[in-house]
């Protein structure tokens, strides 16, 4: 029997107790150990820098415009996915690999302009090591960039086999995508305060 | 679904390749097997470790027997120096938490059984299953590489302290704990993938009348134990990855002399530590559960209070982390509160233990070896148990710390769970996993050796512990109040020899009768769950057809009936009356 | 199937609400309030925010209890994580 025809039984099927798709279920439980992920770093931030005095003077270097941009950016692709995953529901391939292709160009943006930023700040001299701020922001970040990175990776695959004959087979994975990218939104949705703006 | 079922029974389409078939396989059964194999190979190595450590603590300074080929400065002439000693503690403990413990319990029999248990063909995602155990493997070999690298193996400790491990001047190590980090979050990946599969199968793959309140408590355990792990891995995920990159790049995360404190390391490894040690103790548990109403031939005692008691452990688990830092500079107001809520701990732990002891009550009781290992693991385990409250207590804790009282009983919870508590598993699902049953001699002869071996190694720790021998330093016998230990850890290190031997008629058992033991039927135990619906071993997909469950796992014994057991499968109506 | 997807009009409304959340937040930075005000209110708009998200985006709002506890266990346990050890890193 091939992997395949295994992997059948998978992400749509469910039985009578919940009612809800094996994957959406999994997603879930994914994303639970990823709360606790940024939610620790998140938490030995907050503390570390109340520990330190509130690091006025390091955070004044941040450039809270890109970032501004970057948010406007993100949360567009959140919509965009969300819409993909509306039109994969109704069956509109075409509309959903649109908008699928809109999130992973929205997503590859947020990138290049976190590059960008990234780049101002190491030619001012602000790198990883140069203070414990510093090495908060560009681990948190960069831990939440990586993500971005895999959200990309894993949208763009689902939009080039949505071309083929796979369509049938793993429309329904545009939720699970569009549920981690969403996640991924939401932690930046709590990362832009914490570093730019509070 | 039930189709779907019937359709993966009836599937003999094209036959798969070698590779397909036993390598990269996305079958359950075959994927538990693979981590078996791995947990059984990392526990040689980490019996090594442990031959090496003891010998040490025995006879100091004097070379190993068989070990004088290795070469400086790793060991000098077969002599253990101070370097390669805190090496060898670190891996020793990483080894076996990590990569024997969890995939032995989890990978082994979470994989193997949960499909089975709640009458499943695979599951959830069996390609995400065989990913699991790939990157285990991964991460297997990238700890172990460690060993041969320059400047050797990790050695700050399993538990990596910093600043020890987070300044590579302080150990002399680079890329040793640079690797044991990147092992570990390739683990952590592992058995977070692990995680997604055991709680969505378990969930949502059960058989039509398969409630949650009828579950095998194999299944609530290893489901509990899946939740801990998922839910406290994550900041020490954050915590690796700050350690990874203040070794590495510069920055400060846990370097006093960099703005960082090194408390917090702690505390985020010991919030994952603490419900870690639950991970691995939940499934032990499980399979001594599954195996006691089998060989008393009547139902557990309160199943439904052992259910809530497991809900209780695990919840309860979240809350105690700070009693490994007692004396680590906390703020004391911390202590009290960590104290309380470590002594409640073991009240569900408890309730646990007397409702397996009050289940023997009016049995008809036999001894295979299964059930030799289980009730070992149980009276074992109570000594670990007992024990840690001693430590639970700040004020006890402070002369206790760090002191070989703490090795003794964290070997004495560990060791159970996973080694009587594993062979018990081995020895009982043998049959099922194999088609075979083992040998009954050689598994006696291998249980006594164990228990036997086990208890003079950690007894005398014990009394080395509360007399002030203190750990993880290479040669107790230089100072001067310890020398009259000295005793102690030779008996201790015998007894060690003793015990690594007695392994060996286990090797035997097993490939023996991989081969040649004799053939198994669907049920030879007789007993009541899921897994002994179908054939020995399973076929592919498991069941011809989805079974529904008709009732409580552990209906043995029950008044009026004609045979001692009545599977949950079985569709003849339960007897009315208790 | 049975995930309850909103029209898309739906969706863009949300779109909107959290550009004009994005925008109160900064302009909290510039208000005239204390700081702890402007810093709580700051974190309250990125709380609505991530609840818009949450339940629209997300459909958090058409799924079983279920996932209301999978989701809601982990952030009270961070949050846990972090008051507990507010005497140990915060205040050394």
């Amino acid at each position: 029997m091939s992997s395949v025809a295994i992997a059948e039984h998978g992400d749509a099927e469910s039985r009578e107790f919940t009612a809800q798709p094996l994957g959406r279920i999994g997603v879930w439980w994914f994303l639970a150990s990823e709360i606790m992920v940024f939610g620790g770093l998140i938490g030995s931030y907050i503390l570390s820098r109340v520990a330190a005095g509130g690091w006025a003077a390091e955070r004044a270097h941040v450039n809270t415009r890109i970032a501004i941009i970057n948010t406007i950016v993100l949360v567009t692709s959140s919509f965009t996915i969300v819409k993909a995953h509306a039109a994969a529901e109704a069956d509109n391939r075409g509309q959903a690999r649109r908008f699928m292709l809109l999130t992973v160009i929205l997503g590859c943006m947020f990138l290049c302009f976190k590059g960008y930023e990234y780049s101002i700040e190491i030619e001012h001299g602000f790198t990883p090591a140069t203070s414990l701020f510093w090495s908060f922001y560009y681990t948190m970040t960069g831990l939440h960039g990586l993500h971005v990175l895999i959200g990309i990776i894993i949208n763009l695959s689902l939009f080039l086999l949505a071309g083929g004959a796979a369509w049938p087979r793993i429309k329904h994975r545009v939720e699970y995508a569009g549920l981690y990218w969403h996640f991924v939104d939401v932690v930046w949705i709590f990362l832009f305060p914490l570093l730019y703006l509070a | 679904m039930q189709a779907v079922a019937e359709a993966h029974g009836h599937e003999h389409g094209d036959e798969l390749s070698f590779w397909r078939k036993y390598v990269f396989s996305v079958d359950h059964k075959v994927i538990g097997k693979q981590y078996m194999s791995l947990a059984l190979f990392m526990m040689l190595i980490g019996g090594l470790t442990a031959f090496l450590i003891r010998w040490q603590l025995a006879w100091p300074e004097t070379p190993v027997p068989g070990f004088g080929w290795v070469p400086e400065p790793t060991m000098f002439d077969g002599v253990v120096p101070p370097e390669f000693y805190n090496a060898l503690i670190t891996m020793h403990g990483t080894i076996m938490v990590f990569f024997v413990a969890m995939p032995f319990l989890l990978g082994a029999f979470g994989n193997f059984l949960i499909p089975l248990m709640v009458g499943a063909d695979d599951m959830a995602f069996p390609r995400l299953n065989m990913m699991s155990f790939w990157t285990i493997f991964t991460a297997s070999m990238v700890l172990l590489s460690a060993f041969f690298v320059p400047a050797g193996a990790a050695a700050a400790g399993w538990t990596g302290y910093a600043p020890l491990s987070a300044d590579p001047q302080y150990t002399g190590v680079t890329w040793g704990i640079n690797l044991w980090l990147i092992a570990l979050a390739l683990e952590f990946a592992s058995f977070l993938m692990g995680g997604v599969n055991f709680l969505t199968t378990a969930i949502n793959m059960r058989a039509p009348g398969l409630t949650l309140m009828r579950l095998p408590l194999m299944v609530w355990t290893q489901v509990t134990a899946a939740v801990l792990f998922m839910l406290s891995v994550g900041p020490l995920v954050g915590g690796a990855v700050m350690l990874l990159l203040d070794r590495t790049i510069g920055t400060g995360f846990f370097r006093p002399d960099r703005g960082g404190d090194a408390l917090l390391w702690q505390h985020l490894f010991w919030f994952f530590g603490h419900p870690e040690v639950y991970v691995v103790m939940l499934p032990g548990f499980g399979i001594i559960l599954e195996i006691f109403p089998v060989f008393t031939r009547k139902p557990l005692f309160a199943y439904k209070a052992i259910i809530y008691s497991i809900i209780g452990t695990g919840i309860l688990s979240f809350i105690v982390w700070a009693h490994h830092m007692f004396v680590s500079g906390i703020d004391p107001r911390l202590a009290t509160p960590f104290s309380v809520t470590t002594i409640l701990i073991s009240v569900p732990f408890a309730i646990m233990v007397f409702s397996m002891v009050a289940s023997f009550r009016g049995g008809a009781i036999s001894y295979p070896t299964p059930m030799l290992f289980a009730v070992g693991t149980l009276a074992t385990f109570v000594i670990g148990g007992v024990t840690g409250i001693f430590l639970g207590s700040a004020a006890v804790d402070i002369f206790l710390h760090g002191t070989y009282f703490v090795v003794a009983h964290f070997h004495y919870t560990l060791f159970p769970s996973v080694l009587f508590g594993g062979f018990a598993g081995v020895y009982f699902w043998f049959p099922k996993m194999f088609g075979r049953m083992m040998n009954e001699t050689l598994g006696k002869i291998h249980f006594w050796i164990t228990l036997v071996g086990f208890n003079c190694v950690f007894i005398p720790l014990f009394l080395a512990g509360a007399a002030g021998n203190m750990r993880r330093v290479y040669n107790p016998m230089q100072y001067d109040f310890l020398k009259h230990l000295s005793g102690i850890h030779q008996f201790a290190t015998i007894a060690t020899v003793v015990l690594l031997i007695g392994q060996v008629p286990f090797v035997i058992n097993f490939f023996w009768s991989l081969f040649a033991g004799q053939p198994a039927t669907d049920n030879p135990w007789r007993a009541n769950t899921l897994e002994w619906a179908t054939s020995s071993p399973p076929p592919h997909g498991n069941f011809e057809k989805v079974p529904t469950v008709y009732r409580d796992p552990y209906e043995y014994s029950l008044p009026g009936m004609t045979q001692d057991f009545l599977p949950q499968y079985a569709p003849a109506p339960a007897p009315r009356g208790v | 199937m049975s995930s309850a997807t909103k029209p898309s009009v739906g969706y863009l409304t949300i779109w909107v609400w959290l550009i004009v959340l994005l925008g109160v937040g900064v302009a909290l930075l510039a208000a005239p309030v204390s700081k702890t005000l402007a810093v709580t209110l700051i974190f309250t708009v990125a709380s609505v925010k991530a609840f818009l998200v949450l339940r629209h985006y997300m459909h958090v709002r058409h799924q079983p209890l279920m996932i209301y506890v999978i989701i809601g266990v982990p952030v009270l346990l961070a949050i846990a994580l972090t008051l507990v050890l507010i005497p140990d890193i915060a205040f050394r």
